[in-house]
């Protein structure tokens, strides 16, 4: 059983960790939501005891841990708001870019750098000639 | 007790109601403030009492101990509480006092700082890791503030990178809780001697990437630059003064208290990466022009101390790991502020935080270096590593000095004088810690005393 929990929480977090590389915004935010999904695997499988759901257990019968459960609900809860307000923030930078892909975000931060460059070396030629 | 109620709860409930009213008005602005003052002068209250005195603990909810959640406040998490609370103060009272510009602000500032003391003062390993994401959600939103290009951008890296970090901290969550069967941060500490060596590795690793990704160590720093520069001068004081703290108490009280035998076996790899955070940040640092850029890269070396400090471990380094983080969000939140400001008191307080990162007396920079040398005396080494990172960071500050203010042509107004008046009590503060530094030593002392590795 920790052998298919181990494999599935790690092809979670490989296939995340991929889609997280990418260009694409939105499959950036899918890849992060694969990578939580991955630690909230990682949380059911971390229980001490399995057995029968804790909220209604038959007598007798093993009971699995329901703090490990506890633990999922709250990331998954934890993870919804996180998601909600990422796609909020990539709908806010596409608005704002009119892309949807990283490429142009940077391709404009890559800009925004050489003008400050051009500017600083303008300023510094200025001053040359200002001591002269 | 009541007052660690109190920190938690007034900024709490303040930051809900807040967050629902228009955070432009000047109302709403000055009870983020108010909420904020409570907040560190409970902690303070707190400290008081718990300073030279026996850690208080209570169990939420009156559950029987071990099945609730507890919170635990000792000196160690009192010291960073508060700290983080005085930078939100000073940043979020600096922001009002120019115009808040969007409605989220005031509320979000508070919500941070609920947070940021839940962090510190929580006693379980899972709500530590819920408190965690309260603050750092928190901070996404703040990120955006200002709402240009630039902003989101940065925001959107900045959670992104932030996101991939608090998932990789659950994993090793689900690893203590399956390894020691308990999630009571005094009790990890206890059982993890019994957990074989690999298990305990692995665990360590997590919690250290986790955490190295909050400080902006050198490897995995590449988020930030981006951030603290494309963020609004307050809000990058924010990040830099007050949640960048989480980083380092983690790796202090995860490392140094439930992960000692960890800690111990990585402690040369844990230098060589603070070495070379050190010597990165400060030679790109120099390459920078403006106050901006050279600051967000003067904080990826200045975090290297720290990691450096924590290598080397036993009560000096612990020491001297506490008090430089103090130090270095106090310098932080200071220069970030003056950033966008102008005016001869602004250039005074830069030369005072300017001082402070480089190290030269009477500034409170000088004793972080000081003790940080105290606690590295015998490995040469290392020494040079300081003395070099010293220089560098001597060049960087001076540099971009000269950069800002010498060159004529001031550009812009001159700043309110409240907000000169906040920046003009942080550097008081950095130059009272520098004349004065016995309180402060002695603070760091009683911090580092708490954590399990000293007492060994």
């Amino acid at each position: 059983m920790n052998l298919i929990f181990a494999i599935a929480a790690s092809v979670l977090f490989g296939t995340g960790a991929y889609l997280v590389l990418h260009r694409d915004l939105v499959r950036v935010v899918l890849g992060v939501v694969i990578i939580s999904q991955a630690s909230v695997l990682t949380l059911i499988a971390s229980g001490l005891v399995r057995g029968e759901a804790p909220i209604a257990p038959e007598p007798g019968k093993p009971v699995s841990d329901p703090l490990s459960e506890a633990m999922a609900l709250t990331a998954i809860v934890i993870g919804l708001a996180v998601t909600a307000l990422l796609l909020t923030l990539v709908l806010r930078v596409v608005d704002a870019y009119r892309v949807r892909d990283l490429h142009h975000v940077s391709e404009e931060e890559a800009q925004h750098e050489a003008r400050l460059e051009r500017a600083d070396a303008g300023e510094h030629a200025a001053e040359e000639q200002a001591a002269r | 007790m009541t007052a660690a109620w109190i920190a938690l709860v007034i900024p709490w409930g303040g930051g809900i109601v807040l967050a629902i009213l228009d955070g432009r008005r000047r109302a709403v602005g000055v009870a983020a403030v108010a909420g904020l003052a409570v907040n560190f002068a409970a902690l303070v209250v707190l400290a008081v009492n718990v300073f030279g005195a026996e850690p208080l603990s209570v169990t939420t909810g009156d559950w029987p101990v071990g099945v609730g959640i507890t919170l635990r406040v000792d000196a160690l998490g009192l010291l960073f509480a508060a700290l983080s609370s005085l930078a939100l103060l000073a940043a979020t009272a600096h922001e009002v006092a120019d115009g808040v510009r969007e409605r989220g602000f005031p509320g979000l500032a508070l919500l941070l700082a609920a947070g940021l003391t839940g962090v510190f003062i929580t006693g379980d390993l899972f709500n530590f890791y819920v408190f965690f994401e309260l603050s750092m959600t928190a901070a996404y939103v703040l990120a955006t503030y200002g709402g240009g290009r630039r902003e989101l951008s940065a925001a959107l890296v900045f959670t992104t990178a932030n996101l991939l970090g608090t998932f990789v901290f659950l994993l090793s969550v689900a690893g203590v809780y399956h390894a020691t069967g308990t999630l009571d941060m005094a009790q990890i500490g206890d059982r993890m001697d019994r957990v074989d060596a690999s298990t305990g590795i692995l665990i360590a690793v997590g919690f250290f990437v986790a955490f190295s990704v909050k400080l902006g160590l050198f490897p995995f720093h590449f988020w930030l630059p981006t951030v603290y520069t494309g963020a609004v001068p307050a809000v990058a004081a924010i990040l830099s003064g007050g949640l960048a703290n989480i980083g380092a108490y983690g790796l202090l009280r995860f490392g140094a208290e439930m992960l000692p035998r960890e800690l111990e076996f990585a402690a040369v790899p844990l230098i060589i990466i603070g070495c070379a955070s050190i010597v990165y940040g400060g030679i790109l640092a120099v390459s920078r022009r403006t106050a901006g850029e050279m600051l967000a890269y003067s904080a990826i070396g200045q975090v290297g101390y720290v990691l450096v400090a924590i290598g080397v471990g036993g009560p000096l380094g612990f020491t001297a790991a506490i008090l430089y983080t103090v130090v270095n969000a106090l310098n932080k939140t200071l220069l970030f502020l003056t950033l966008r400001m102008r005016g001869a008191l602004v250039a005074a307080t830069f030369v005072v935080g300017a001082l402070s990162v480089a190290g030269v007396p009477p500034a409170a920079g000088f004793i972080g270096k000081l003790e940080l040398f105290h606690a590295t005396a015998g490995a040469p080494v290392l020494i040079a590593v300081f003395f070099l990172g010293g220089a560098l960071s001597f060049v960087y500050v001076f540099q971009v000095y000269q950069f800002e203010f010498w060159r004529s042509r001031p550009s812009g107004s001159r700043s309110g004088r409240p907000q000169q008046a906040i920046i003009a009590v942080l550097a008081i503060v950095t130059l009272s810690a520098g004349l004065w530094p016995e309180p402060l030593l002695a603070l760091s002392r009683d911090a580092a005393e708490v954590l399990e590795a000293v007492k060994r």
